[in-house]
């Protein structure tokens, strides 16, 4: 329960944070709430050589409305998120997943930025920002660069991030006329990760699907789009039956990263549970 | 005058005050680090500990070489080998090294640097596999191995439904938040020991007889454990390697257990394999029960699980026969977990009783209510006190039990199926002699003294409510001290026996230092005696005001000291404690975990001294039943010959946000028999009875019926 030995670096500016991170090379990694990496500090699990924390930058903690977008600051806590006015207006998604983040004293510390950076397969944020079709907006030596949400995981743990590059936001559609959303999460038991998560928005115009966004979370080693899931559900009715017909589509060959002890059939059976029972709760809420 | 006190340890075990084993300072103080077995079952062919010699810091490397040498420990139960002494390997996780190290990252380091070669024997470690199991030989307080009354066959052929069925329960791991720890001094040829422990004395006994050292010269502290659930009643092997150790080198030694030693070091609750055989006739009536028990020993000692013992007392049956074997496996001694033996036994007594009432579609109380026992069926003796026919109207009223409808899967609530279970809880009275000593000191403080354990369960609490109960004193003015084995003697805080034991002695010492105070003051022990501050009033005809300094004074002394102590007697009566468990659950109908809902429990167990802490006692019991039935299970690799997950990540506990709220009550009861205090034992009743009650009431739910535990997601889909 002791980590390696490491240098630690709080910079005042994004540039300073940029900078240390360039000079730490390989071995600097970024802190921000902890709520992830500390826990594997302890365990030795990363060993890096320089900490960056990035907690006091207060630019990377605002949320900034753009006619159309709502760009939140990486370092927005889980407990903002939850009771953001803007973003509970605008990106209600986002709310309704950072409930589902740890307990109140994690979500007080654990930050989006840090949830997505750290890009956990079983994170419940990360399916979120990939059904938002979130961008991701990071600071490096080069400038700014804008990585779209389904670019930006690329693995277990691993993201699109360089080493030097600073993930400083998370930019968002800002939900439009006539979509809802949900988060759907299941676990075995309380203190177990999330067994599979479903995030999704629907839109509805009359008694039809005009569009959905379904993402999976613990269902492969990034969060995934339900991709079947939505093209079968444009264009049908808003009916329980033809939303069973579509969350059917899901073929389980889902590759979940931690797959706690249960079996493919129930994982996949798991999936069209949850994915049918998501889209029932978004279109009543 | 006792009555609900809240914990006096409390501020201190929050705040951090408490100090444990492992906290105690010294400037000499040195850290000791095992190196354990990979393998079940070895002979080790070559040592080299050069390697570990060299790390920086590292002051010895101990190895069956060079470690001191043992003698076989007596007086006390030992679950281990005695460590270093051989080349053998009889278990994963077996003491095979130490490195003692100045600090305690040093020591680590060489841990990592010991290298031991193994020339691995063959090792069983399924004891469902095991071809030869053997008749076992319990405690005699556990009762014997096998026990029949009656005519089985005859019960058996009168029957109108019998039904034969095999349970299972899995192995489970006591994990108290304290991992053991020992902290060993040798000066001045003392050895002072300060261990997490349930009980000084078997510390004491053991390791005074391993190292030949004098009674006198061995002393074992424990001013606070931090959780024990049975994993530190017997002694173990790291106990007696810090004992060694710090004999050997002199000064103080620390040794502490990592987590993962933890569950290979003090045993775990064996799995256990149940056959059970209840036949009843077409009114409900049990005419036969057998339960036949099979449960895994280690194979250099021997530990039954009783899991039948429930079976011998919990119904009215002309025909009982249990019996109990045990099959050798490579793994370390199994060991009583809370609850021992009703635990994982009452399980299959409870489902079977379930499922013959399904079958004969009796209400499940009402088959329990036709089949309570007066008299204990198997010894015939009568009860010392029951109250479960109470329990279960209580409880039945508390969870609405009346409305429960018969047919399964008829509750539903969205996408919830609901199911309503019960089951009885019987747990045999474990009792042990002790004494105490009460000592009133001039500015009115009275000091208890008793060699016990405060393992969480509130004896700091109780036990000065108890002797400020006889004084007439506000407890306040009492201060318990514990846990030293140069206290009066005590059993181990173990059995769910502390208060009814240690209590006993507690009372007859504050009773003996009223009779000596009423003495000198009046001339007349049996004078009523009332202790207030420095007041003493004592009522002999007339009413007399003493002040204690006054009196003190005159007397010439500091102060007044009385002992008194307790034996159990037998007494020609069966001592058991009951409860009625009522539970619901919901099972998602699509992806069917089953999450318990609310949980209702009524006990008979005697005298309370203080609902709050018996209450703590109960809800933590219900917990831990909510574990059993849902989470816990230690799996092993029987191919590698270990346990799988070693933490606390992959051994599943329940947390708070699993528990639903809990609804617990006493039958207000006070028995004559079982103590001197009227108390019963109640710590461990709590757990039993729990997974029953929620296995039937999944089956209540689904229609499923669910055999063994934990409860999976493959025995709903």
């Amino acid at each position: 329960m002791i980590p390696a030995p490491f240098d630690y670096t709080r910079p005042t500016t994004v540039e300073d944070a940029v900078t240390a991170l360039r000079a730490g090379g390989a071995g600097a990694k970024v802190i921000a709430g902890g709520q992830s990496l500390v826990r594997m500090l302890q365990r030795r699990l990363v060993r890096p050589t320089l900490l960056v924390d990035v907690g006091c930058l207060s630019r990377m903690r605002e949320v900034v409305e753009e006619p159309d977008h709502l760009v939140i600051g990486a370092t927005t806590t889980q407990h903002e998120l939850l009771h953001d006015a803007r973003v509970r207006a605008h990106a209600p998604l986002l709310s309704l997943v950072a409930r589902h983040v740890g307990d109140p004293a994690v979500r007080h510390r654990g930050t989006l930025g840090g949830s997505v950076a750290h890009a956990d397969p079983a994170g419940d944020p990360p399916a979120a920002v990939l059904a938002l079709d979130g961008e991701i907006i990071v600071e490096g030596p080069r400038g700014e660069r804008v990585i779209p949400s389904a670019e930006f995981f690329v693995g277990p743990f691993r993201t699109a991030l360089e080493p030097d590059e600073l993930l400083v936001g998370v930019r968002v559609p800002k939900m439009g006329e006539g979509w809802t959303v949900h988060y759907e999460k299941f676990r075995l038991s309380a203190q177990k990760p999330t067994l599979l998560g479903v995030a999704v928005m629907v839109r509805r115009v009359g008694d039809c699907f005009t569009d959905a966004h379904i993402a999976l979370a613990n269902s492969g080693s990034t969060p995934v789009r339900a991709t079947a899931v939505e093209v079968a559900l444009v264009g049908a009715d808003v009916t329980e039956e033809a939303v069973t017909k579509a969350a059917d589509l899901l073929d389980g060959t889902m590759e979940p990263f931690a797959r706690q002890g249960v079996s493919q059939a129930y994982l996949a059976h798991l999936a069209r549970v949850l994915t049918r029972r998501a889209v029932v709760a978004a279109l009543s809420w | 005058m006792t009555g609900a006190r809240p914990r006096v340890d409390g501020p201190a075990k929050v705040t951090g005050a408490a100090r444990y084993a492992a906290e105690w300072r010294a400037a000499d103080l040195r850290h000791a680090a095992l190196v354990t077995s990979p393998v079940p079952a070895a002979t080790i062919t070559a040592v080299d500990t050069s390697a570990a010699e060299r790390v920086p810091g590292v002051v010895a490397v101990f190895t069956h070489h060079n470690a001191p040498r043992l003698r076989p420990p007596v007086g006390a139960p030992y679950g281990g080998r005695l460590p270093l002494q051989d080349n053998r390997v009889h278990y994963e996780g077996e003491p095979v090294a130490v490195v003692v190290a100045e600090r305690l990252e040093q020591a680590r380091e060489a841990v990592g640097l010991v290298r031991l070669d193994y020339a691995p024997l063959s090792a069983e470690t399924d004891f469902r596999a095991v071809a030869d199991t053997a008749v076992p030989t319990p405690p005699a307080r556990w009762g014997p191995a096998d026990t029949t009354v009656g005519d089985l066959a005859a019960g058996i052929a009168e029957a109108d439904v019998v039904l034969r069925a095999e349970y299972s329960t899995a192995a489970r791991h006591h994990s108290p938040i304290e991992t053991s720890a020992t902290q060993a001094e040798w000066r001045d040829g003392v050895l002072t020991l300060r261990d997490a422990t349930q009980g000084v004395f078997n510390v004491h006994a053991v390791v005074s007889s391993a190292l030949d050292l004098p009674a006198d010269r061995v002393r074992v502290l424990a001013e606070y454990t931090g959780g024990g659930f049975g994993s530190k009643g017997y002694v173990w092997p790291h106990q007696v390697i810090a004992a060694m150790l710090a004999r050997e080198l002199g000064g103080a030694l620390r040794l502490v257990l990592t987590r993962a030693q933890s569950f290979t070091s003090h045993g775990y609750q064996p799995p256990t394999r149940q056959r059970l055989v209840l036949a009843a006739t077409a009114e409900g009536r049990f005419t036969a029960i057998r339960h036949d028990s099979l449960s895994p020993t280690s194979t250099y000692g021997e530990y039954v699980e009783m899991t039948a013992n429930g079976s011998r007392v919990a119904y009215a049956c002309p025909a009982i026969t249990t019996t109990h074997r045990v099959a050798p496996v490579a793994t370390v001694l199994p060991t009583p977990m809370r609850a021992p033996h009703e635990g994982p036994g009452m399980f299959a007594l409870e489902v079977a009783v379930d499922e013959v009432a399904c079958e004969l579609g009796i209400d499940p109380l009402e088959l329990r209510l036709r089949n309570h026992a007066e008299v204990d069926p198997t010894s015939g003796k009568p009860f010392s006190t029951k109250g479960l026919l109470a329990c279960y109207a209580e409880g039945a009223r508390r969870f609405g039990w009346a409305d429960r409808p018969r047919a399964t899967g008829s509750l539903r609530e969205g996408d919830q199926l609901i199911g309503w279970g019960m089951a009885t809880a019987v747990m045999a009275t474990m009792r042990f002699p002790a004494a105490a000593r009460a000592r009133l000191h001039a500015d009115g403080r009275v000091v208890v003294e008793a060699g016990c354990q405060e393992i969480g369960t509130g004896t700091y609490t109780i036990m000065p409510q108890l002797a400020a109960e006889v004084l007439g004193c506000p407890p306040e003015q009492v201060v318990l001290r514990l846990g030293d084995t140069a206290l009066p003697r005590t059993g181990m805080t173990a059995g769910s026996s502390t208060t009814l034991s240690v209590g006993s002695a507690v009372t007859a010492a504050a009773e003996a230092l009223a009779a000596r105070l009423a003495l000198l003051a009046t001339g007349d022990p049996t004078a009523a005696v009332r202790l207030d501050g420095i007041e003493l009033t004592v009522k002999n005809g007339a009413v007399e005001v003493f002040r204690l300094d006054e009196l003190f004074a005159r007397l010439g002394v500091d102060s007044v000291a009385a002992g008194g102590s307790w034996e159990p007697r037998e007494n020609q009566r069966s001592m058991h404690t009951f409860g009625a468990v009522f539970a619901e659950v919901a099972v998602d109908v699509d992806l069917p975990v089953p999450r318990v809902r609310r949980l209702v429990a009524v006990y008979s167990a005697g005298r309370i001294v203080n609902p709050l802490t018996a209450r703590g006692q109960m809800t933590g019991g219900l917990v831990w039943g909510i574990g059993q039935a849902l989470l816990e299970k230690s799996t092993t690799d029987h191919r590698l010959g270990r346990f799988v997950d070693k933490n606390l990540a992959g051994y599943r506990l329940p947390v708070n946000a699993d528990v639903p709220d809990l609804d617990v009550a006493f039958v207000e009861e006070y028995d004559p028999h079982a103590s001197g205090i009227g108390a019963r034992g109640i710590g461990e009743l709590g757990s039993v009875g729990v997974a029953p009650a929620i296995a039937n009431a999944v089956h209540h739910a689904t229609g499923k019926r669910v055999r063994s535990l934990p409860i999976a997601l493959e025995d709903l889909l």
